[in-house]
């Protein structure tokens, strides 16, 4: 099971810049693991955070003026939260591959698929050419584009939505990662399309044998794709649940999660919505940062911090401190 | 004289772009009866939006018309002439974009109070604060600029300003898309009990759990036409044109 891990984030703390001397927590105490060959969904509100931990796994916070600020990333032995630029260069994309998430603003948008392909396939600038273009069909047949000799050649305002997203998959996945961080790779995009994505991500996991994150904020979509759940709210991981066992989950959070999903009632009955609104960043409560919201609230929630992430059974962890008087212990 | 509320009949349009002939949406009969709740589904390029903004009367036709009523709302050179404007009021897609950035919430809803129920000032504010409270925005919060305000309240408050005109028809093209799992629950919630309350709806949306929430009826649409439409139960359990069953199947379940 241990030698099986193929990532572990133990406690990250993410903060942001705002000003020299204001830092913003953004993350506090997210922990997961991430097992080979694992589809793991990654859920929470807009403002959860989980972007955030997304581009600590590719190295890419610098960028949004964020740094992690505690915490341990472990891929493979290598610890990436101490991994400088020169480390990266061999990480990023040979073996942790990302797929942002506006696919409509993914591709660069004066750079013919070809060459951005190419920039892809050929990081080091050692590979003969004839080699690279090889590839690149390859890589646009895999993804499942139709006349990629055309496709090379084209522009991404050529392509539609779904192709966009399906180019920036064949980026991602041109090194043959390890693992894929998938960042809401279909919002944005229709119903039918989406679902054409998930089955493509779900051929390339059987077929390579890739572990994939997939982060999203429909409970739905991840519940019908993923092995396992990880919950996020306000900054830290609160539930990890496999997926067939989502009902059965371990913290109010999920549950509220699960039951606002609008098939589950009749036509215009009653929506069964999280009250309030989740916290905003930097005005976090202490104790439980859903007990404002949470319907079994007690004083002990709000008094407890920080809340732990405990392992429950074999494969399930929550945050939720009452977890055994409200669900009645672990089934 | 027509029984519907709205009725589209050989609706097409088309758009020119650079010496192309884009045929958007292609002779489409469409109706609304009172107190009903259509929606339009269909993916995107599909030609809903655009079929969406000419029942509101911001895109004209290329053929065909639209009446209201029995009235062609296209007479002339305005679309809803004079009051007939203010029956059917719209929704927009994105709530980061359709309200004024620089203009308090209340003042953006209390202006459109003021033009459409000739109030006076203090009279419209007082109207529109109901209106926000109504849609759960507190008078706090309708105090500050949409900037403060998540994408949630500002689609309800786009909302609360579309219905300060006191409309028949309340048109939303995509309300929910850029919104979260919760907030658009909360505005689901909300447009339920609008349509409780005897509002007639036109949804438009790629959304299908949306749809089946609200809707009596559905249009699917493909390619600029109206490839099937019917009951919202028979179109969910008996689909009968292709590209409805390819649509229903990729619902997650």
């Amino acid at each position: 099971m241990k030698d099986n891990v193929l990532a572990t984030i133990q406690d990250l703390r993410i903060d942001v810049r705002v000003t020299r001397r204001i830092r913003l927590r953004i993350v506090d105490t997210a922990s997961l693991t991430i097992q080979k060959g694992q589809l793991l969904g990654l859920i929470g509100e807009s403002g959860s955070g989980k972007t955030m931990l997304c581009r600590a796994l590719v190295g890419t916070l610098n960028r949004r003026g964020a740094y992690i600020e505690s915490g341990s990333i472990d891929f493979e032995g290598i610890d990436l939260v101490k991994a400088k630029k020169k480390d990266w260069r061999n990480i990023r994309g040979h073996k942790i591959g990302y797929i942002p998430q506006s696919a409509l603003a993914g591709p660069n948008p004066v750079m013919r698929i070809g060459a951005q392909l190419a920039e892809a396939i050929n990081q080091s600038g050692k590979k003969p050419s004839d080699e690279v273009r090889r590839r690149a069909l390859e890589l646009l047949e895999l993804v499942q584009i139709r006349r990629p000799e055309v496709v090379l050649k084209q522009y991404p305002y050529e392509l539609s939505g779904g192709m966009k997203q399906r180019v920036m998959i064949a980026c991602a996945i041109a090194q043959n990662p390890k693992l894929i961080v998938a960042d809401e790779p279909t919002t944005g995009l229709d119903v039918t399309v989406q679902a054409e994505i998930m089955e493509l991500l779900r051929s390339i996991r059987k077929e390579f044998d890739t572990s994939i994150i997939l982060v999203s904020h429909d409970l739905q979509l991840i519940n019908s794709v993923c092995d396992d759940i990880v919950v996020m709210h306000a900054g830290a991981t609160i539930e990890k649940v496999p997926s067939s066992k989502v009902t059965a989950a371990l913290h109010p959070y999920t549950h509220a999660l699960y039951d606002s999903r609008i098939d589950l009632v009749e036509p215009r009955g009653k929506l069964r919505t999280i009250k309030g609104q989740p916290p905003s960043v930097g005005k976090w409560p202490t104790g439980c940062r859903f007990a404002d919201r949470c319907d079994f609230v007690k004083d002990v929630c709000r008094t407890t911090d920080p809340t732990p992430f405990a392992q429950v059974n074999e494969n399930q962890w929550s945050a939720c401190i009452r977890h055994k008087e409200i669900y009645g212990g672990a089934k | 004289m027509s029984k519907h509320l709205i009725e589209a009949k050989n609706l097409s349009v088309t758009f020119n772009s650079y010496g192309y002939i884009v045929p958007a949406v292609k002779e489409v009969d469409f109706y609304l009866d009172k107190t009903e709740v259509v929606g339009v589904v269909g993916e995107s390029g599909s030609g809903k939006s655009t079929f969406a903004r000419v029942l509101a009367g911001l895109q004209f036709p290329t053929s065909g018309e639209v009446t209201f009523k029995g009235e062609n709302i296209f007479k002339g050179g305005a679309a809803y002439p004079g009051e007939l404007r203010k029956a059917v009021q719209m929704v927009f897609q994105d709530p980061y974009s359709s309200l004024n950035p620089r203009m308090r919430v209340i003042n953006a809803v209390t202006e459109a109070v003021m033009h459409h129920q000739h109030a006076s000032k203090k009279d419209a504010t007082e109207i529109a604060h109901n209106l926000l409270q109504r849609m759960g925005i507190s008078s706090t919060d309708a105090r500050k600029y949409p900037s403060a305000l998540s994408g949630g309240q500002r689609q309800r408050a786009s909302v609360a300003r579309a219905l300060s005109a006191q409309p028949e028809v309340l048109l939303a093209d995509e309300p929910t898309s850029a919104i979260d799992q919760s907030a658009q629950s909360q505005l689901l919630e909300l447009f339920a009990e609008l349509i409780a309350s005897g509002l007639s709806v036109v949804l438009v949306s790629h959304d299908l759990g949306v749809i089946r929430y609200l809707c009596d009826r559905v249009y699917v649409m493909e390619s600029g036409i109206f490839v099937e439409s019917g009951a919202t139960q028979d179109i969910f359990h008996k689909p009968a044109n292709p590209y409805t069953q390819k649509l229903i199947a990729s619902i997650p379940k």
